[in-house]
């Protein structure tokens, strides 16, 4: 069967890739961001998931507004890297692990959890902005996706709880999958930004650092929260915490946080933060 | 009025996408986001009012476009996840795009920053 071996919450901001594309790692503006994921890599490394499940948002690229979906998941074998408007990374296509990803709709449906799906359509930097500083090709990627897209953009966007409850319902999908597969949960996004207004540049170092102790201690108090509440605190964009809180959702009541990392150098708070479940014994059967 | 956005009103200087500016942008942004395709990029490049032509932009999308008015195409409806691809076409990075919705040169709004070279 398939098992969780734990979660990671990340920022996708572009220029985390580009920091990355440029080689930006032993710039002094830019090292401290790569070294908040080194240990994010290297226990990826160590524990070799055979799929990362991303929760993350679009920004306008594969979907536009004429149909903007509130919950979409990819049930393709492939991903184009998508062109956002200076031609795509150079980086390698994307691997969507199939299997899992049909099993994952036929078990969200059952469950009353209606997800539309898509195929071969491109994937921005929601997904790959921060995978590649964790997860990086050498020269292929080290293993499949699952993409989930969250509507962030176009309000009225899913509620804290609905996300936290999609998270819940992927976590029973994955479980059930009768391959053994180890599958690690993505959630992109945030922390503190807004990118609109006379507000823009607005972030809050105060409250990104109690979402990320909450959303590890207590994080029924975040699914609790509105929207206004997450604009206020984070800005307009900070409202992307969500797919966190489906990341969280996806874990276990033991997963614990076992690194963090936080940067905030112009205008998006650069967060990640790894959480382990407790280690499978030999014969122990995770839920 | 979407319950989970009560109070946000409130707040100066904060532009909300929603369903009535999706409608009211929707020609605008969907010029934005043809960008995605390289043929649209250049069409723009080499001969911006057949571009306009082709999208039936009106007369006011048109102008907040040739002067890059960047914080009025905020107002009108923009989805700045849009807008961020003109800013990739015209070469200009989201830093000058935030500084002018503030209404800040590039440099004013490089110093309220941690790490002004991060860029």
């Amino acid at each position: 069967m398939a098992k969780i071996l734990g979660g990671i919450g990340t920022s996708h901001v572009p220029t985390i890739g580009g920091a990355y594309d440029r080689n930006k790692q032993n710039d002094p503006d830019w090292a401290p961001l790569f070294r908040g994921y080194e240990p994010v890599k290297a226990w990826l490394a160590q524990r070799k998931p055979d799929v990362l499940v991303f929760f993350y948002n679009d920004h306008a690229t594969t979907f536009f507004f004429d149909h903007y979906p509130t919950f979409a998941l990819g049930v393709g074998a492939e991903y184009a890297i998508a062109d956002e408007g200076l031609g795509p990374r150079a980086v390698p296509v994307l691997k969507g692990h199939a299997g899992l990803a049909r099993h994952m709709a036929d078990a969200l449906v059952n469950d009353e959890f209606d997800i539309s799906v898509f195929q071969d359509l491109p994937i921005d930097h929601g997904v790959h902005s921060p995978l590649t500083m964790f997860w990086p090709p050498s020269p292929d990627w080290p293993g499949k996706i699952v993409p989930i897209e969250i509507n962030v953009l176009q309000h009225p966007i899913p509620t804290p709880a609905r996300c936290w409850k999609l998270g819940q319902a992927v976590r029973r999908a994955v479980l059930s999958y009768p391959e053994d597969l180890k599958v690690v949960i993505v959630g992109t996004g945030g922390l503190s930004h807004q990118m609109n207004g006379e507000r823009a540049g607005f972030n809050n170092e105060k409250w990104d650092r109690k979402f990320l102790d909450l959303i590890a201690r207590d994080p029924k108090k975040l699914v609790a929260m509105r929207h206004a509440d997450y604009i206020r605190l984070g800005g307009t964009e900070g409202a992307e915490e969500i797919m966190w809180l489906a990341m969280r959702g996806a874990l276990s009541p033991r997963a614990k946080k076992i690194h963090q990392s936080y940067y905030l150098p112009m205008t998006t708070a650069m967060a990640v933060a790894l959480f382990e479940e407790p280690q499978a014994k030999a014969g122990f059967k995770e839920r | 009025m979407n319950p989970q956005l009560k109070g946000v009103e409130k707040l100066e200087g904060t532009y909300l996408f929603d369903l009535a500016t999706s409608a009211k942008a929707l020609r605008l942004n969907r010029f934005f986001h043809g960008f995605t395709v390289p043929g649209n990029r250049a069409l723009f490049k080499e001969d911006p009012e057949a571009a306009f032509d082709k999208a039936g932009l009106t007369a006011e999308e048109r102008r907040m476009l040739r002067e890059l008015d960047w914080a009025a195409l905020i107002r009108y409806g923009a989805s700045f996840f849009c807008l961020e691809k003109l800013g990739r076409v015209k070469g200009v990075s989201n830093p000058e795009m935030v500084a002018a919705f503030r209404g800040e040169s590039l440099e004013e709004f490089l110093k309220t920053r941690n790490v002004p070279g991060a860029r």
